[in-house]
């Protein structure tokens, strides 16, 4: 399954993005970067459906991100 | 047996939901917030943003905008200097805490900033002309507690957070005797909130909180590692990290949480009724002693805190004796240079303050020995 993780500046940011996300009903979870991202905290949010439209919804709360890649699960 | 009426400056003992948080964070959240993904790490993260989340909520603050910081008098001096970095000039409350007026002092007396003190009557319309009369065009902060710590005095400080918000002045608050026992809410105006985890959220020592409603950016007074951007030299600016750090203290940040829990369960109109009850009594009690002096005017609004003297007892004396039989008590200056000055109690007072777990026969036997220790004809009667 291709899945979207969006690398985040600060745990706080990730939960908030993972909280809001869930709570629209787009599955995501919080983990650790597996590739080293310098500009990031270590987390991404790893998006798992309808992924434009999520992100769409993390830009439309100002939920700030460093980075999005793709990725398999 | 001790009996603590020294809730102002910490309160004890704390709830069992509270002992209960410490013991499970120190057996489960040992890991580190914010840096690593092993699950010990991950599930200590989830915590400290969920114990972030109720202070948050707790304030109608944001979680992003909410930082765990070691006591009150960190905040006050993040809050202080990080707005001030630039120059201005800053008013502060003639109640003010020295945690509010030593920052402020030293940063007028390096030159930085200019700072006027804004005496606080007890007539509300007359503070509010005082810190109006100061204001200036550059004017860039104002600091006013939310309730003074040597009387309990609630200044007009809603008025004085609208007189800054009309203008653009950030209004920083100490909450640090207030929270708790009232529902402050930052959309009373406050731009800055800073507040002691231990006090009335009842949470253990070396907590305190930082709260911004994210108007004013404030320059981080520590720089260190956040766990993000790791190899930039440059501090983070996204709160609260940028704010917070090093590691935090979890412990405590959970004890906060489990508090206001606790407070919530109470309800802080109960637990500050319950308070005055206890205060009410104690002032009458303390009136049918010759000679006591309280510290209140009629005029004015109190939290549940009481400064007294009983004649020419020095309050250090009668403190002391006080606590031979069981009784806790603040005695001296408490912090609060400006306030003492203020009332012009030169040998300072004895401050009472209960909490939730007090009660009113505790409140009456302290009055007791009181006026035992009062009329044992060991101080002069010189009142």
């Amino acid at each position: 399954m291709r899945v979207c993780i969006v690398e985040m500046p600060s745990y706080t940011y990730a939960v908030k993005g993972e909280k809001l996300l869930s709570s629209r009903g787009y599955p995501c979870k919080i983990k650790r970067n597996i590739s080293a991202s310098p500009g990031s905290c270590g987390y991404s949010l790893f998006i798992y459906k309808d992924v434009k439209n999520a992100v769409a919804v993390l830009e439309q709360y100002r939920i700030p991100y460093t980075r999005i890649t793709y990725g398999g699960e | 047996m001790l009996i603590n009426f020294d809730n102002a400056a910490t309160t004890f003992p704390k709830p069992r939901s509270v002992r209960k948080a410490v013991s499970e964070a120190v057996e489960l959240f040992g890991g580190n917030a914010g840096r690593g993904g092993h699950p010990l790490a991950m599930r200590t993260s989830a915590a400290l943003y969920s114990a972030r989340e109720t202070a948050a909520d707790l304030f109608g603050a944001s979680p992003e905008n909410t930082v765990f910081t070691l006591n009150c008098t960190y905040a006050l001096n993040m809050a202080i200097q990080g707005i001030m970095s630039g120059g201005g000039h800053l008013i502060i409350s003639g109640m003010e805490h020295n945690s509010a007026a030593r920052p402020a002092a030293a940063l007028a007396s390096s030159g930085r900033i200019t700072l006027s003190v804004a005496e606080v009557f007890p007539d509300d319309s007359r503070t509010v002309e005082a810190f109006r009369s100061l204001i200036r065009k550059d004017t860039k902060a104002v600091v006013c507690t939310l309730a003074g710590n040597v009387t309990g005095q609630i200044p007009p400080w809603k008025e004085i957070a609208a007189l800054c918000n009309e203008r653009d002045i950030c209004f920083i608050a100490d909450g640090a005797q207030a929270c708790g026992i009232y529902d402050i809410k930052m959309s009373d105006g406050i731009n800055i909130l800073c507040t002691a985890g231990h006090k009335g959220l009842y949470g253990i020592t070396g907590t305190g909180l930082l709260i911004s409603d994210g108007k004013y950016p404030i320059k981080p007074l520590i720089q260190g590692g956040t766990g993000s951007a790791s190899l930039s030299l440059v501090q983070p600016e996204l709160m609260p990290e940028a704010l917070e750090s090093g590691t935090p203290c979890i412990i405590g940040a959970l004890s906060v949480k489990a508090g206001i829990e606790f407070i919530r369960q109470k309800g802080m109109d109960s637990i500050r009724s319950h308070e005055e009850r206890i205060c009410s009594r104690f002032i009458k009690e303390l009136q049918a002693i010759p000679g006591a002096a309280v510290y209140r005017e009629p005029e004015a609004s109190y939290v549940p805190v009481v400064s007294f003297n009983i004649g020419s007892i020095p309050p250090e004396q009668l403190a002391a004796e006080l606590s031979e039989q069981g009784f806790c008590l603040r005695a001296g200056y408490h912090c609060a240079a400006l306030a003492h000055a203020s009332l012009g109690t030169r040998n300072g007072t004895i401050r009472f303050s209960p909490s939730v777990f007090s009660c009113e026969e505790q409140a009456a036997a302290l009055a007791n020995s009181i006026k035992n220790i009062s009329g044992s004809g060991k101080y002069q009667k010189n009142y």
